[in-house]
């Protein structure tokens, strides 16, 4: 399980703090949304559970263990993590983008780590995409690629900041059906603002309000008791 | 030719006196044989016909070689020959890159400040010479206001003029003569003062329309400086000079090159007349010399280049002492002419403490053309860094790749197909660069074309040279723009 613990952090310069005394659950075996109006703290707090920023206070967990005390290497194999901007690396093909770190960082050979990239966008509907270069396929193609990417390293949960910002109202609904189609694959956190989506993609639901939690619990439940302007 | 001759003889006279040391010379002479000889380094310009300059052969010819291999045969040591540039070659002396210099040199009390000269081995003058149209129009120097003078930078001529005819004269000093005759002709100068000799055989050998107009303007002792604490090489060429001069074969070269007294050309030395260099010989030698060029050019571009990725690195720390001292490193090296990093380490660098050893021509210039082409690379590499979005790096931690594997499988590649165009344009830029080493001494494109100038009086032939940089340059200002464009396309240029 991974978790937030009386997390508290400001940025240096700002006036008041991001998050403040954070304290929150996310189970495995359920699809989390963590929603919030802009600026509310979202990305930072995925930030923090994704071992990329060290709270001034109160701390993430993964297994009851702080995350800074899991060597880093074997962190970021249980916790992947794709950005809003997604960084798919523009040098390389969508093959070579999925196959980089399993080459690198855990030393696989290539015609198997090709092998399975390619099962795996198989599976994702979008094998077509294996040889172009990020700036030679669509938004959509390019969230699902990034997913991918960080799914070939069998992670353990898997943070998705905004995944639906570049896709319209439509391949929004198909993109909730086809995440809830992986859960077999991942535990799934997905910071959103899109109350629609979270409702049709997750289980459970944290909302932030001015880096607070203001409720927390099954979606519907999560959700009703915000009144947040859906878009 | 008369007077000349006559000064000549007047020094010739005066060899009774050297007799005494022939004996002193002949002893160094068998001592030296014993062991095994260093060669003799002698500085010339190359570019002083008829005293020296590249034959048809293109091979060093001229009085003052002539009277090198005379002095060499008779120290009993091998000659080696060094060219180099006229104003650096008093420093280069002292730097010790030669140990002596047949260059048609005047003894000046500036100069006898920081060599010594040998007695001369011939005289001459300072002479002003003008355009043969305006003959009846400038009879001598000092008579007519405002004449724009052509002088070579570092002859005596040049001081001579600003202490003497200051007021009424304009100096327009010039890198060899070979300008300022072009100049005359088009009529940019109204005249230029050169030696005598050198004036008159110029003038015949280029079949130029120019004429002596006046006297004289005074008498120049021509002799062989070496370095003040060298007296024993000193001794030993006043003892050799002092034998050609008793045996006749001082005045045989003189006459060879500068034909009989009365007139009647000896056949040998219009053999020598330079005019006759080829096309296919000249093409060899400038092509020889554009090798040379794009050698030096290659070396510094790799060093430069591999020099530049760690120091770009450190430019774009966030700060730290080690930035702040190369970011003024950088800068100072960006902020200074390179023709000045280049005297520098070329003269230089031999007296830095520790080092205490000078490099060669060749050195000098590849690791001032390195130096600085680094500093330019690394200024393109750490926009080229800088530009690579952080959120790059992210990713890359993110899927579990260390630090240095982000560099170099993600940062680096993307940061470099950025660099890449403006680096190529700093590789063109550098590729031209090379021009200034000739300044010190080695013979590329640039050295080479003016050598051919200055005996076939063609200026296509710079043309030519600038045709051959162009065919390197060309395609890589061309690959430049593809990079550039391929990039865009690839979607690299962020924002
Ligand atoms: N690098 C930063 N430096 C200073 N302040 C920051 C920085 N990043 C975010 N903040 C501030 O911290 C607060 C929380 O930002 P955060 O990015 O976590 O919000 P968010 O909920 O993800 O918003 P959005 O939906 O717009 O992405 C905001 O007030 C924001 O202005
Ligand atoms: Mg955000």
């Amino acid at each position: 399980m991974i978790e937030a613990q009386n997390i508290t952090f400001r940025y240096p310069g700002a006036e008041t703090a991001a998050l403040s005394e954070v304290s929150v659950e996310f189970p495995r075996d359920a699809i989390s949304a963590i929603v919030g109006e802009s600026g509310s703290g979202k990305t930072t707090l995925m930030m923090c559970l994704g071992r990329f920023i060290r709270p001034a206070q109160g701390q993430a967990l993964y297994d009851r263990t702080d995350v800074f005390d899991i060597p880093e290497h074997a962190f970021r194999q249980r916790l992947g993590m794709v950005f809003q901007k997604l960084y798919l690396f523009p040098h390389l093909t969508v093959l070579e983008n999925m196959t980089l770190a399993m080459r690198h960082a855990f030393g696989r050979d290539r015609r198997e780590t090709d092998q399975e990239a390619e099962a795996m966008l198989e599976r994702l509907g979008i094998a077509e995409i294996l040889d172009r270069y990020p700036s030679q396929i669509s938004g959509g193609q390019a969230q699902r690629a990034a997913i991918a990417r960080g799914l070939l390293l069998r992670p353990d949960y898997m943070l998705l900041d905004e995944p639906t910002s570049a896709l319209d109202a439509r391949t929004t609904d198909a993109f909730a059906e086809w995440l809830r189609s992986l859960k077999d694959q991942t535990n799934f956190i997905v910071v959103t603002h899109d109350i629609l989506f979270a409702r049709r993609a997750a289980d459970r639901g944290v909302c932030l309000m001015n880096g607070q939690i203001a409720s927390e619990g099954p979606i519907e439940e999560a959700l009703s008791r915000l009144h947040l302007n859906e878009k | 030719m008369k007077i000349i001759r006559n000064l000549f003889s007047l020094i010739a006279a005066r060899t009774v006196v050297w007799g005494v040391l022939l004996a002193g010379f002949a002893m160094i002479g068998t001592a030296a044989e014993d062991g095994t000889q260093d060669p003799l380094r002698i500085a010339l310009t190359g570019r002083y016909p008829p005293f020296s300059f590249y034959n048809t052969q293109g091979e060093l010819d001229g009085f003052d070689v002539a009277v090198s291999r005379a002095v060499a045969e008779r120290l009993n040591r091998p000659l080696d020959i060094v060219t180099t540039e006229w104003d650096g070659i008093l420093a280069g002396l002292l730097a010790g890159r030669y140990d002596a210099i047949i260059g048609s040199m005047a003894v000046t009390p500036q100069r006898e400040e920081v060599v010594h000269f040998s007695e001369p081995y011939y005289l001459s003058g300072a002479q002003l010479f003008i355009h043969r149209d305006r003959r009846g129009e400038i009879p001598g120097i000092d008579r007519i206001e405002g004449l724009r003078i052509g002088v070579v930078v570092g002859e005596t001529y040049e001081q001579y003029l600003r202490e003497h005819h200051a007021e009424h004269v304009r100096v327009v000093t010039y890198d060899d003569t070979q300008l300022i005759f072009q100049d005359l002709i088009h009529g940019r100068l109204d005249g230029f003062l050169s030696d005598r000799l050198v004036g008159a055989w110029q003038i015949r050998a280029a079949g130029a329309p120019f004429l002596p107009a006046g006297d004289m303007l005074y008498e120049e002792r021509i002799a062989i400086p070496v370095a003040l604490e060298n007296t024993a090489l000193l001794a030993s060429i006043n003892m050799a000079l002092a034998d050609m001069r008793a045996s006749g074969a001082l005045d045989r070269l003189f006459d060879r090159w500068f034909g009989l007294p009365d007139g009647h050309d000896d056949p040998n030395a219009s053999a020598a007349s330079p005019e006759s260099m080829t096309f296919a010989l000249a093409l060899r030698f400038l092509l020889k010399g554009f090798a040379l060029t794009l050698l030096v050019a290659a070396a510094s571009l790799t060093l430069g280049f591999l020099a530049s990725i760690p120091v770009g690195i450190v430019l774009n720390l966030s700060g730290g002492p080690v930035r702040a001292l190369t970011r003024g490193v950088v800068d100072f090296i960006r902020g200074t002419p390179v023709l000045i990093q280049l005297f520098f380490v070329y003269y230089g660098w031999g007296m830095i403490p520790v080092i205490g050893m000078s490099l060669s021509p060749l050195a000098a210039s590849i690791l001032t053309l390195s130096v600085n082409s680094a500093a330019y690379m690394a200024e393109v590499v750490r926009s080229g860094l800088m530009s690579v979005d952080p959120g790059q790096r992210l990713a890359g931690r993110a899927i579990g790749l260390s630090p240095v594997q982000v560099f170099r499988l993600i940062v680096w590649p993307q940061a470099f197909r950025i660099a890449m165009p403006s680096l190529m344009n700093s590789v063109v830029a550098l590729i031209k660069d090379t021009a200034l080493i000739s300044v010190v001494t080695v013979s590329e494109l640039i050295s080479n074309v003016r050598s051919v100038v200055s005996v076939t009086y063609n200026p296509i032939y710079y043309l030519l040279a600038a045709v051959l940089f162009f065919m390197v340059t060309f395609p890589l200002m061309k690959l430049a723009g593809q990079l550039e464009a391929r990039m865009r396309a690839k979607g690299f240029d962020h924002d």
